[in-house]
């Protein structure tokens, strides 16, 4: 184009972003401060459980994983303020009691013989849940003014994939009897449970479905 | 999980030995040698010792072993403390991206050890490392291993890296200069927080540096590190200046490696008389 | 012929010495050493690994206690340990007794690239004696004298596929390599 005084679209005609978007900036904030809790209690997890696992290649890659999701809960950190939250802390915290249980309940293995129960708690329960609820917020907030942490997400939700992936290679690899199927199916179980009391990572809502019924569903 | 995981505890598969510093001070053998004569002199891992290949291979694997136990040290300062009451998060989040570049280090190493011919657990794995991690306060943590431990590291990959640069090993060569890079930003990260976090506490501070220096000295132990030639791992000077060290730092670290060296040289001496 | 094995109590270490007897006992046959007298004399003041022969009646092999030594259990005896070491010194002692190798310099004066190529000689022949030894150790070993090139490992593999060379066709395959890369 030649003529530099010839109008243009703003929006050229393959963009086809919005401009509504289902969460307000309170909304989008508290549940940024939920991702951050989250993230940090998961990399405080990972860090502390690298002692405890005796597979080589397992403790190497919790010691990778817990970079990225401390990294993760930086850029959550960072976007918090810009949501109008000027202390992080504030809204740095579990969506609900529920939530505190399901940390308690991840981070209770310690035995290098759990090594299992420690990857089927983060690769099987926990991050599978991190997918939903960071995918649920990509798709439903404002393509315009939510860009910042649409760009967030999607760096997050890549490290997510991997991780999930390596994690559950790491599961398929150790299982090796019907009995070890067994348990890392109850230990899953077990955590769904409290989960599903919390209604996700964000409490009640996480992926669009408010769910009163799921409250008691661990009583 | 417990907060603060104990050594005895660190969970290895059936290849490794764990032994601790008493295990080692309990071998009265020495191999810092008496002899006077001017080329047995020397012990410092370079290609031109007669078993030169050997003494890589050993260090080697004290590095493999060093690396995992920094993995489980930085880890466990993630998950020891209260975000913001205990440690700041942001201190976290230097150790967990610590947890990543020691997983390297680990990998890294095991390659190495490879390529060099060493097995798993090959040799003992001494958990020194991991006790000076056991501090109760972050600070100290800080001090006994990102200034002393990878203080220390920075000497050992100093050295292999030298050795590799003689021995024409550019695999060698080229992965302990990545490491290196690596080991200067944990002790900065060290030195920047220590500052930090005792900015108002001068006794903390005192404490914490206090505690470094006994790390060190554990770390200097029979004058293993020191500046002379008589020792397996040099002191390197300039890296430790790129990770924040003063001249005055080095200086009591080279004097403190060197009594370390002299009272070891006396022990032998002493024990040998004894033996003939 | 005998086996003498001295010190026969340790103080430093946790060796025993009937235990080495009767690997040197198996090591000699192996070797068709069993016309000498051999004594192996065993320094456990030192952890560091050298080995020396005095010939005479009997054979002296003065070995420090790193030779014999399990590295994983510092001070503790490792079967594979003693084997490989004495297995190594054994067969040296045969070369030297042997005319092929006549004109090999005495032990004082062999360069550090000669007592390399002479080892690696004695650990190849070592491994075919279902003796469990890593390559890739005296590859490297090898590599530390001979450059880290491609001219390094061919004379490495062709040591160790070699059974009865002399002393100076040893020399010859050492000293080939290290021409092509100067
Ligand atoms: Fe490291
Ligand atoms: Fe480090």
């Amino acid at each position: 184009m030649a003529d530099a005084k010839k109008p243009r679209a703003p929006f050229a005609p393959w963009d086809r972003r919005e401009l509504p978007g289902l969460f307000s900036v309170e909304e989008s904030a508290r549940r940024v401060g939920a991702y951050k809790w989250c993230e940090l209690k998961l990399f405080e997890a990972l860090g502390g459980w690298i002692a405890t696992v005796p597979e080589l290649d397992v403790k190497m890659r919790l010691g990778a994983h817990c970079y990225k999701h401390a990294w993760h809960a930086e850029l959550w950190h960072k976007r918090l303020p810009e949501l109008r939250e000027m202390n992080p802390d504030r809204l740095t915290v579990a969506p609900n009691e529920h939530m505190v249980c399901f940390i308690e309940a991840l981070t209770e293995p310690e035995a290098p013989e759990l090594t299992i129960e420690k990857l089927v708690g983060v690769y099987r329960v926990f991050i599978p849940h991190f997918i939903s609820a960071y995918t649920f917020h990509l798709n439903n907030t404002s393509d315009i003014t939510d860009a910042p942490t649409m760009r967030s997400l999607r760096f997050i939700l890549q490290d997510e994939f991997e991780d999930w992936r390596d994690g559950e290679m790491l599961i398929q690899s150790l299982i090796e009897t019907p009995a070890e199927v067994d348990r890392a199916a109850a230990h899953q179980a077990r955590l769904e449970k409290i989960l599903l009391a919390a209604g996700g990572i964000t409490g009640s809502g996480t992926i669009g479905f408010s769910t009163p019924e799921h409250e008691g569903a661990i009583a | 999980m417990r907060k603060f995981f104990p050594v005895e505890d660190l969970a290895r598969d059936e290849r490794f030995n764990q032994i601790t510093m008493n295990d080692r001070m309990a071998d009265q053998r020495t191999v810092i040698t008496t002899d006077s004569r001017p080329s047995r002199a020397a012990n410092r891992i370079v290609p031109s010792r007669g078993d030169a290949s050997d003494a890589a291979r050993g260090l080697m694997h004290g590095i493999f072993v060093g690396e995992i136990q920094a993995l489980e040290g930085a880890g466990r300062t993630c998950w020891d403390f209260t975000t913001g009451e205990e440690a700041p998060f942001e201190l976290k989040l230097d150790m967990a991206r610590q947890c990543w570049d020691e997983a390297r280090h680990v990998e890294i190493s095991v390659k190495l050890s490879d390529w060099m011919g060493s097995e798993i657990g090959e040799y003992a794995e001494n958990t020194v490392l991991f006790q000076a991690a056991c501090s109760n306060d972050p600070v100290l943590r800080l001090a006994g291993v990102n200034r002393a431990l990878e203080g220390l590291a920075i000497d050992v990959f100093t050295t292999m890296k030298e050795f590799g640069e003689v021995a024409g090993d550019q695999y060698l060569e080229f992965a302990e200069d990545w490491m290196l890079a690596d080991e200067v930003t944990h002790v900065k990260m060290g030195s920047d927080w220590l500052r930090k976090i005792t900015e108002d506490d001068p006794e903390r501070r005192k404490k914490a540096l206090d505690f470094q220096s006994v790390v060190d000295k554990l770390f200097s132990y029979g004058g293993t590190r020191s500046e002379s030639q008589e020792s397996p791992i040099g002191l390197a000077r300039r890296f430790r200046e790129l990770a924040g060290f003063d001249d005055q730092e080095i200086d009591v670290i080279a004097k403190l490696s060197l009594a370390a060296l002299e009272e070891r040289k006396a022990a032998v001496l002493e024990a040998q008389a004894a033996h003939n | 012929m005998t086996v003498e094995v001295t010190p026969s109590t340790f103080t430093y270490v946790y060796f025993d010495s009937a235990y080495i007897a009767r690997i040197a006992q198996r090591l000699i046959g192996l070797f068709g050493l069993e016309n000498h007298n051999i004594r192996v004399d065993i320094n456990e003041t030192t952890p560091l690994a050298k080995m020396r022969i005095e010939f005479g009646d009997p054979i002296v092999i003065n070995i420090q206690s790193g030779a014999f030594e399990d590295f994983s259990r510092p001070r503790q005896q490792s079967e594979s340990a003693t084997t490989q070491s004495l297995g190594r010194i054994l067969l040296k002692v045969r070369d030297r007794l042997s005319p092929e190798f006549a004109n090999a310099p005495a032990d004082k004066d062999l360069t550090l690239v000669q007592v390399a190529i002479w080892e690696t000689y004695c650990v190849a022949r070592l491994s075919r004696h279902d003796i469990d030894i890593n390559r890739q150790r005296w590859l490297y070993n090898f590599r530390n004298r001979h450059g880290f090139n491609d001219a390094s490992d061919r004379a490495f593999e062709k040591i160790w596929n070699s059974n009865d060379l002399t002393w100076e066709q040893l020399q010859n395959i050492s000293d080939n390599a290290l021409a092509l890369v100067q």
